[in-house]
């Protein structure tokens, strides 16, 4: 009540001010309205629109939940960007629950089951789950992308409550369950996230599964928050569980090296994993986050092992040294200084962590200068990625949030659906949320859990895929209204794996938001449960042009490319050379 | 009797200037003796602070950290004893090593804060617990790679548990060892906080009473300054006024013996040469020398009278004051040469002997200063015969008081003495009009006339 009388005073000043801002321009009219459309900001120079109708995507997750308030009814599920037919179009894939054995809901015409959605070219998707052979009922969580075969044609591994699926894209539009025969099965676990890369760089995928806690439904606690309706539990209730390292034998099985390569950890409670190359030395490292554990930071050992330096890097834990909740994870060279940038989704009152690298090779958090830290102190985020979204140069921050708990209001101030997040990078260390300002109802509060970007529209700039949890999912389209140029660039790998993951891509160009080089990294995993689409994006302002193209890949081979246009995609294939695609 | 009582007195030679001093510099000593005291409670403060308190909690720090790090062994340890896990017991070597690391870390940096307490024994116990826990744990893993699992898993049931079990117990003993001496190091400084709080209490009590001492007797030092000064005034004005009594007599002495006596040989004497003079022929030149001699004789006895006369009035005391001044100012006129305005107002009133002394002496010192000094030549006298007072005024528009010399001292003395004498007072005023030259106003209530009258 008192509020509004606070205010009076400032409103007035401020209209008073928008009011001579109004008479010095031409505006006259609706001088009260201008007083009240507190956008001080410029155009953030895009917007977004929900095409999740048109586009013919009719999802919805079912975390099965029916009161049991089991653990994996809060944990949601995953989406991906792909090109599983090879048209050059980005196909849709939706992870889904299931119900529990024995609450079944009878009423349901068709079992819940993950949604391959084929892209039509022309802004509409078509529902081939059916066809593909992918309409299996199981609990599924996250989704990781990959071509472990190197046939051309991109495998889908799905983690699960229980066992997870590994489907093999025959290339013929359809997909088998290889599960067993991968060497994958007999395998019971609550995964998470997951990632495909080569860690080995033998030019063959390896699989990376983060695994949350030990739990099954026979076995769940009993937690409760007024001691009599039980409630969901938090990690602390339950013992951690090892990630997965599968190395990929090149026949098409998988050797299980958790313990030899030194992942083996019986303490984490992963749910997030990101690939990078921390130490510029070419062999990819990992990053996985832990729900109140501390984070690890796997730095490859260049022969098969690796060795968790994240407590020395400064990634472990909080600043005040706290093991916070890591869910979602992203990484990638935001501040374009060449180095990979970190930013970890966490617990509401904990803040996403954005963090810098330096010069002493150690991660500093950078998200309180930043303006993220603040902006995220009330949110409990999951999925998160890094993407150029207004194609400035500079990579923003896209996260989507929503709390664990739906009885979280009874609680604390925090909602359950909780309104996605897009940070705009200045270019100069400083992000901005402008999801408000972009329209499409983005910001509308959603149960948010999974996040991806692809170009499905293939108009060069990136769209934004959100999947809640126990609710539908969302399609947003990127529509840039500043005219900002960018250059996509396909990478198909013939030493190096197909997919090219874990090459890196570095591109310069006259000054541009205070740079002249961006760099960007082939990869799986990130964000939560999700994965988005391989090809990398640079955003290139009002430049026609870049100067140079350096590719490093995973073979170790380096190859440079001059004076590309911008406005179009590329593709470059290992030791082939470069070819321009036609637009995007 | 003077000398005795002024220069004898014993409170002239005891000047309070001691007294003082030594209030000031027992308080000063006691403010200094005071903050010594304070800065030397507060270094024992923070020394207990830095040695104790602060690295009793950087220890504790360190100790919760290898008690955490006992934790994570030993739930790896139940995870490796669980074997739930499709991994040989080897797969756990990285988590051990990882642990080890930070382990010794925060051993190294625990030994580096221990407190002081922490005797040898202690220190070497934690340290050999540590190896062997550790040479166990290499043990355990060397069999598990041998591989014999069941071994490995029956040593680290029998064995490495319960060293770690030791471990953590003998970190928890120290952490409850540190508490154990926080809490008497917070008992300690509670303690020096009560003495100081106690001793602020006295500090204050003791300066509030050095300065209550210290007023007392400045007050009290004042006061007798004050007695003295009063009474010395008093001698004073005593003195004066003995002065100008014994003077007044003394010219009355003299006046009455040059009107009495050499007035009655000069009339002798004229009286003698007139008859002589008869004796003489008519026309001789004895007869006019005689004569002549005769008019000296006159004129000499004039002369004594008129002396007489200004010496002491012998009017005031047979006709009063009003009388005489209807004498004495038309002389004034003449022999100054200057006008003098004269008024009287008022149902007058007898103002004889001593009074009328007093006030014709005050009135012709200011009727002299006015001739001598003002260079005016008007004057105005106006005597009032109030109700409750005489009140006489003289006024000039001359030089007034500022212009003139200022070692014109007796003069002014003499007239507020008289005043006083009379119990009157006497003022030295600017004249109303044109603010230039002096008014001279001396006032003296009707009952004190009566009074001294006699």
């Amino acid at each position: 009540m008192n509020r509004p009388a606070v205010s009076l005073p400032a409103l007035n000043r401020r209209s008073f001010l928008w009011a001579m801002a109004g008479l010095a321009s031409t505006t006259t009219s609706g001088l009260l309205l201008d007083a009240f459309a507190a956008s001080p900001s410029p155009d953030p120079g895009f917007r977004l629109v929900d095409v999740t109708g048109q586009s013919g995507i009719r999802f919805r997750h079912n975390s099965g939940a029916y009161g049991g308030k089991l653990l994996p009814e809060t944990l949601g599920a995953g989406c991906a960007f792909l090109d599983y037919d090879r048209d050059g179009w980005q196909d849709i894939l939706l992870v889904n629950g299931a119900d529990w054995p024995g609450h079944k809901r009878e009423h349901k015409s068709e079992p819940s089951t993950l949604k391959l959605y084929r892209n039509n070219r022309n802004g509409t998707f078509s529902d081939v789950t059916r066809s593909a052979g992918l309409d299996v009922e199981m609990y599924g969580m996250g989704v990781a992308i990959g071509d472990y075969d190197n046939d051309g044609y991109p495998d889908i591994l799905i983690t699960c409550v229980g066992q997870n699926r590994l489907f093999k894209n025959t290339g013929k539009g359809t997909f088998i369950d290889v599960t067993k025969s991968s060497g994958l099965g007999g395998r019971q676990a609550l995964s998470s996230s997951a990632l495909w890369f080569d860690f080995d760089r033998d030019g063959l995928l390896d699989l990376f599964v983060c695994n949350y806690v030990k739990w099954s439904s026979e076995h769940d606690v009993f937690c409760s928050l007024d001691g009599k309706h039980k409630s969901y539990c938090t990690p602390e209730a339950y013992r951690g569980e090892t990630c997965w390292l599968f190395r990929n034998r090149g026949n098409g099985t998988f050797e299980d090296v958790t313990a030899t390569s030194g992942i083996f950890d019986s303490s984490s409670k992963s749910l997030g994993v990101a690939m990078l190359d921390y130490d510029h030395d070419g062999w990819p490292d990992l990053l996985v986050t832990n729900d109140t554990q501390p984070n690890k930071l796997y730095r490859n050992q260049r022969n098969g092992t690796f060795i968790d330096i994240a407590v020395d890097a400064g990634i472990a834990f909080s600043v005040e040294g706290r093991a916070r909740a890591g869910m979602g994870v992203d990484v990638a060279d935001f501040d374009n200084s060449g180095n990979s940038g970190v930013a970890i989704t966490n617990f509401d009152n904990e803040m996403t962590g954005l963090y810098r690298l330096s010069d002493s090779g150690s991660y500093v958090d950078v998200a309180m200068q930043s303006g993220v830290g603040a902006a995220s102190k009330d949110k409990l985020g999951f999925g998160c990625v890094f993407l150029d979204a207004d194609l400035d140069g500079a990579l923003d921050l896209a996260v989507v949030n929503g709390h664990i708990d739906d009885t979280v209001r009874n609680v604390s101030g925090v909602g359950y659906a909780q309104p996605p997040q897009l940070f705009l990078n200045s270019g100069k260390g400083t992000f901005v949320d402008v999801a408000a300002e972009i329209g499409g109802g983005f910001s509308q509060p959603k149960v948010g859990r999974g996040l991806a970007y692809g170009d499905f529209d293939r108009d060069g700039d990136l769209d934004l895929l959100i999947t809640t949890n126990n609710g539908p999912a969302y399609l947003y389209r990127n529509d840039e209204t500043a005219g900002n140029r960018s250059i996509r660039i396909h990478l198909v790998g013939t030493k190096s794996n197909r997919d090219a993951i874990g090459a890196a891509v570095k591109i310069f160009h006259g000054a541009l938001n205070g740079t002249t080089s961006q760099s960007r990294l082939v990869k799986g995993g990130s964000s939560y449960l999700s994965q988005s689409e391989l090809p990398v994006t640079f955003g290139l302002g009002k430049r026609d042009k870049i100067d140079r193209l350096v590719i490093e890949w995973p073979s170790g081979r380096t190859e440079e490319y001059k004076n590309l246009a911008a406005g179009r995609a590329y593709e470059c294939v290992e030791s082939k050379g470069i070819t321009p695609l036609p637009g995007f | 009797m003077y000398s005795r009582g002024v220069l004898r007195s014993p409170a002239l030679h005891r000047s309070p200037t001691p007294g003082l001093s030594v209030g000031l510099i027992i308080t000063l000593a006691a403010v200094v003796a005071y903050s010594g005291y304070i800065t030397r409670q507060i270094s024992g403060l923070r020394e207990l602070q830095n040695n104790l308190v602060d690295r009793n909690r950087k220890d504790s720090l360190q100790l919760l950290r290898i008690q955490n790090d006992l934790n994570t062994l030993a739930l790896a340890m139940r995870d490796m004893l669980d074997n739930d896990e499709p991994y040989p017991l080897t797969a756990w070597s990285a988590q051990f090593q990882r642990v080890r690391t930070d382990l010794d870390d925060a051993l190294r940096r625990e030994q580096q804060v221990a407190p002081v307490n922490r005797t040898p024994e202690q220190k070497q116990y934690l340290e050999n617990s540590v190896t062997q826990f550790w040479d166990a744990v290499d043990r355990t893993f060397a069999l598990a790679r041998d591989p014999n699992q069941a071994e490995a898993r029956t040593q680290i049931r029998i064995s490495l548990r319960a060293r770690q079990e030791a471990l953590s117990t003998a970190v928890s003993r120290l952490l409850v060892q540190n508490n154990e001496s926080e809490e008497q190091a917070a008992l300690r400084i509670a303690e020096i906080y009560d003495r100081v709080q106690r001793q602020v209490y006295l500090f204050l009590t003791a300066t509030l009473i050095a300065i209550l001492f210290t007023s007392l007797y400045l007050i009290r030092s004042n006061r007798r300054l004050f007695a003295q000064l009063a009474a010395l005034s008093e001698q004073r004005s005593e003195l004066a006024q003995k002065l100008i009594s014994t003077q007044e007599s003394t010219l009355r002495h003299i006046s009455r013996e040059l009107h009495d006596e050499f007035g009655q040989i000069l009339t002798a004497v004229g009286a003698m040469l007139t008859r002589a003079g008869s004796h003489a022929p008519e026309g001789s030149a004895l007869r006019s020398e005689l004569r002549e001699v005769c008019e000296i004789t006159q004129s000499a006895l004039d002369k004594v009278r008129s002396l007489s006369q200004a010496l002491h009035p012998v009017m005031l005391e047979e006709t009063g004051l009003e009388s005489t001044l209807d004498w004495y100012l038309p002389v004034l006129e003449r022999q100054a040469g200057i006008r003098v305005f004269y008024e009287k107002s008022g149902e007058p009133f007898p103002v004889d002997g001593n009074a009328a002394i007093h006030v014709y002496r005050v009135m012709q010192e200011a009727l002299n200063n006015l001739t001598r000094h003002s260079g005016a030549r008007e004057a105005w006298v106006r005597l009032r015969f109030l109700p409750q007072a005489l009140e006489v005024e003289v006024e000039d528009h001359g030089r007034g008081f500022e212009a003139r010399a200022t070692t014109q001292g007796i003069g002014l003395v003499a007239m507020r003495e008289r005043a006083e004498l009379l119990g009157g007072t006497v003022e030295f005023l600017r004249p109303a009009q044109g603010g230039k030259g002096t008014l001279v106003r001396l006032r003296v209530p009707r009952e004190k006339l009566d009074l001294h009258a006699a």
